[in-house]
């Protein structure tokens, strides 16, 4: 316990020369035991937390908003860290297809009681659906499939497909489909009902407080400065470990460095690896790692304004020339891994042994007898657009230069192209660049959100006519709509030879993110499912 | 006087006009869309959807009518909602504005109570050691940039010494108080709560340093060279020639006379401060209107962009006004004029 006695701010003396205008006013002594006391029954999470626009459970769609609305609800289902292939019960217990073949019967947990004192029943999770399904925000963009959601009995949910064969558990996992206390939210504005895109009134006070079974309970959200939460007394896993949860805003990765060094906070998210290498012989500072499911790739468009590029072949002497592991190695500091294609690794189908079956690798001979396969034997010039942004402490324009450097060794010249990232946004997506790094995270670790993107609206966008009837199709619908996951694992693995053959995305870097932790906390877990981290079994080390 | 008053008023309306057009045509002159800054991938490739959020946002207008719609507004006091937070402007100022307060003026008080006092030395005992030091200030004011100061300060007196507390305004584990001003030091002490307004000052130590140095040394320098000036005009000499304490003729003669331009600069100064906190409040994790600045403007935010350019245009004229004012009444011969 040395190390949190050393934080308290009442021991802060602030001398030296023009500091002496504030001296009197720090000179005063806290009571320290009040602050330590208040320290250790308190996890602070320092994150950069400047993206979030709601903490409402039916708006929720940015980056770090998953993680407070995790803490604060529960889905009907779930992953466990690590795992985001199998779906685990969460609120509900079982499921089973009815005989129609397009319900999904869920049997909820008994006993699950808000933290308002009420019992969660069907009624809730049927509230908590349609409410986003009839607000229509953005997150309903991802259960457009979902006809009809009803509550048979208090402990009986079902949920009719329109479309039974796009996959539905993956998704339900997600922090926006969750049950609600109904009556708290309806107290509050809150309603269901179809034209609740116009009438309701609860996105306000949810962004303040939560009306979730999850663990800990939202009293507070004071933009780009803190989240706070406090223990759901009633969390039917039991007592939280911590009274109360922060999230303090630090946009800085160096001052989370030195937060949690002084243990001003127990976990950084947003170190860079330089900064977590300082970490490796603190005694008290443990680094944690995850593998995400978020990827940094290369889109290589078949533009109309550069006929090489419409040449499959002289896009796959791209991704042989590239030097993956170098790119892994050098910039991120070997905290990553490579997915073959656009399924990242830790899906069903993806895995690294695959990407050095059937990947791209570097093989320069390859590349020049690709090139002059597509009688490009000099070799072409491409431009490379990129946005001033880094991702997991990559610069954009450190890959752009190492991929300018690796292509020029067969003789493929890249000019690079920095732009503002919401124009490199604009014009990628109205097809208008020749290549572009960017990046890909998911709303939910399911396959088809993936591989439906590369057929459409990725495709648009690199300039790939993907047929209805064409076989890719054929064969991501099949893998998606198959439930034996064995099977669906050889669909997925076709699929990947595909688009490996294709040669519009060019998967650089998927991250492993590491936090640190302190030691003095115990039993939080990292996910890379969407929320970050989970936090119910998270409590004071000893 | 109420003339001059009246027409300096009208020229800084329209100069505030000026300003939000002008901005309002750079942002629109960028080609990015900032209702795909805002969608998720899915959302952003549904041209139903990104019709709805244009329309919603008024960004299916011409570029005329949406300046004009701009100007309504602001006629009925309503600067429009951020595309980003989907909150009202005025509603997002209202919450950041506070924070940047509270640090400008401090910073500001800070490098008055130290720099002018220390160029009036500095030109007293010209080429002294406190001149000497005087120039150093100012020099490493001046030139040191804001962000390495920042993350010098934090890493020596917060990560090193331990003498200060780290980024933020308050300790994590202590409530703020309860809002009245936004103004943490005023609200704690209408509160009553005398540990929440020393958490509040110390947190405010650091930040206010590294943000009052460039205008510390800018205020220095400048003193010092109006007081070296004033100093050696003759009305100086006459009063020497009349045997007053030397006291008396630096802060009774010279100094008085020595401020017109130390006023002048003080004022953009302040503005300054009031406006040019982002890096500053990046690094100290402050929720100011610095980082909400630079998070619309990156987004291409046209709401928040242009209420924020509203806000620094009539800061800054206000700020002008006062100065001249103050002139008016430091210079008679202003008015005459």
């Amino acid at each position: 316990m040395a190390e949190r006695e050393r934080v308290g701010i009442g021991r802060r003396h602030l001398i030296g020369g023009q500091a002496a205008l504030f001296g009197t006013l720090l000179a005063g002594a806290r009571p320290a035991a009040a602050q330590n006391a208040a320290r250790r029954g308190t996890l602070v999470i320092g994150l950069d937390i400047s993206d979030p626009t709601s903490l409402d459970p039916a708006r929720v769609y940015q980056y770090t908003n998953p993680l407070p609305t995790h803490a604060a609800y529960d889905s009907l289902v779930t992953f466990a860290p690590g795992d985001y292939i199998t779906i685990r019960p969460q609120l509900a217990t079982e499921w089973a297809w009815q005989p129609d073949g397009k319900t999904l019967r869920f049997k909820l947990r008994q006993g699950v009681r808000f933290p308002s004192g009420r019992t969660m029943t069907a009624e809730d999770v049927q509230f908590g659906l349609r409410r986003v399904l009839n607000i229509k925000d953005q997150p309903a963009q991802y259960v457009g499939h979902i006809a009809r959601v009803t509550a048979v009995d208090a402990a009986t949910l079902d949920i009719e497909l329109s479309d039974p064969s796009q996959p539905l558990l993956t998704i339900l996992a997600a922090p926006e489909f969750v049950a609600m206390d109904r009556a708290l939210v309806v107290e509050h504005g809150g309603t269901d009902a179809p034209d609740a895109k116009d009438t309701d009134k609860a996105t306000d006070w949810l962004n303040a407080n939560s009306a979730g079974t999850g663990p800990y309970r939202l009293v507070g959200w004071q933009r780009n400065q803190q989240i706070q939460m406090v223990r759901n007394p009633n969390y039917w896993k039991g007592t939280p470990g911590y009274d109360r949860v922060l999230i303090r805003h630090m946009g800085e990765s160096a001052a989370q460095l030195l937060a949690i060094q002084r243990g001003d906070i127990d976990v950084a998210f947003n170190l860079l690896p330089e900064q977590l290498d300082t970490l490796k012989d603190n005694p008290a500072i443990e680094v944690k790692g995850a593998t995400s499911l978020d990827f940094i790739y290369m889109a290589v468009v078949a533009s109309p304004d550069n006929p090489a590029l419409q040449t499959k072949a002289a896009r796959q002497a791209i991704g042989h020339a590239i030097d993956y592991d170098g790119i892994i190695k050098n910039l991120i500091g070997g905290a990553a891994v490579r997915p073959t294609s656009f399924l990242p690794v830790g899906v069903n189908g993806s895995t690294e042994a695959l990407t050095r079956e059937i990947g791209f690798r570097e093989d320069l001979p390859r590349a020049r007898a690709l090139l002059a396969e597509a009688g490009l034997p000099q070799g072409f010039s491409f431009q490379l657009a990129y946005g001033n942004a880094a991702i997991a402490g990559v610069p954009y324009q450190s890959l752009a230069q190492k991929i300018q450097a690796d292509l020029a060794r067969v003789g493929i010249r890249v000019e690079l192209a920095p732009m503002d990232q919401v124009n490199m946004r604009t014009l990628f997506l109205g097809g208008k660049l020749q290549a572009t790094l960017t990046f890909w995270n998911p709303p939910a670790p399911e396959n088809l959100l993936w591989a439906a993107a590369t057929v459409d609206r990725v495709a648009k966008r690199v300039h790939w006519d993907v047929p209805p009837d064409a076989p890719i199709r054929k064969l991501i619908a099949a893998a998606a709509a198959e439930r034996d996951l064995a099977k669906a694992a050889t669909l997925w693995r076709q699929y990947q030879e595909m688009m490996v053959d294709q040669a519009n995305h060019f998967v650089l870097i998927q991250p492993v993110y590491r936090v640190a932790v302190r030691r003095s906390v115990a039993g939080l877990d990292l996910t890379a499912a969407g929320w970050m981290v989970e936090l119910d079994g998270a409590k004071p080390a000893g | 006087m109420l003339r001059y008053v009246a027409a300096r008023l009208l020229t800084a309306a329209f100069m505030v006009l000026l300003a939000t057009l002008a901005v309002f045509l750079i942002a629109n002159s960028v080609p990015g869309d900032p209702v795909l800054s805002q969608l998720g991938d899915l959302a952003a490739s549904n041209p139903a959807t990104v019709a709805e959020y244009r329309q919603k946002w008024g960004l299916d207008l011409p570029i005329w009518d949406r300046y004009w719609i701009f100007l309504r507004g602001l006629l009925q006091g309503d600067l429009g909602s951020s595309i980003v937070s989907r909150r009202p402007v005025l509603a997002d100022i209202r919450d950041y504005a506070p924070a940047t307060i509270e640090l400008a003026s401090v910073a500001f008080l800070l490098s008055l109570l130290v720099g002018l006092p220390l160029g009036i030395l500095a030109a007293v005992r010209r080429d002294s050691w406190i001149d000497n030091l005087a120039r150093l200030v100012s020099l490493v004011g001046v030139s040191a940039p804001t962000f390495w100061l920042a993350f010098i300060m934090l890493a020596v007196f917060y990560g090193w010494l331990d003498w200060a507390p780290g980024p933020g305004q308050l300790d994590p584990v202590s409530f703020p108080p309860d809002r009245v001003t936004g103004l943490l030091l005023v609200d704690s002490l209408l509160a009553g709560d005398w540990e929440t307004f020393q958490d509040a000052a110390a947190h405010l130590v650091l930040p206010s340093i590294v943000l009052a140095s460039a205008t510390l040394g800018l205020i220095t320098r400048t003193t010092r060279a109006a007081m070296l000036e004033a100093l050696s005009q003759d009305y100086v000499r006459v009063a020497r020639a009349k045997g007053l304490r030397r006291r008396a003729i630096v802060l009774g003669h010279a100094a008085p006379n020595a401020m017109l331009p130390v006023v002048t600069l003080g004022g953009l100064a302040y503005a300054n401060l009031l406006s040019g906190a982002v890096l500053t409040e990046t690094v100290f994790s402050w929720p100011g209107l610095g980082r909400y600045t630079y998070q619309s403007a990156v987004a291409l935010d046209f709401p928040a962009i242009m209420g924020i350019t509203m806000i620094v245009a009539v800061v800054f004229v206000a700020v002008n006004i006062l100065v001249d004012l103050s002139y008016a009444l430091l210079d008679p011969r202003v008015v005459k004029g």
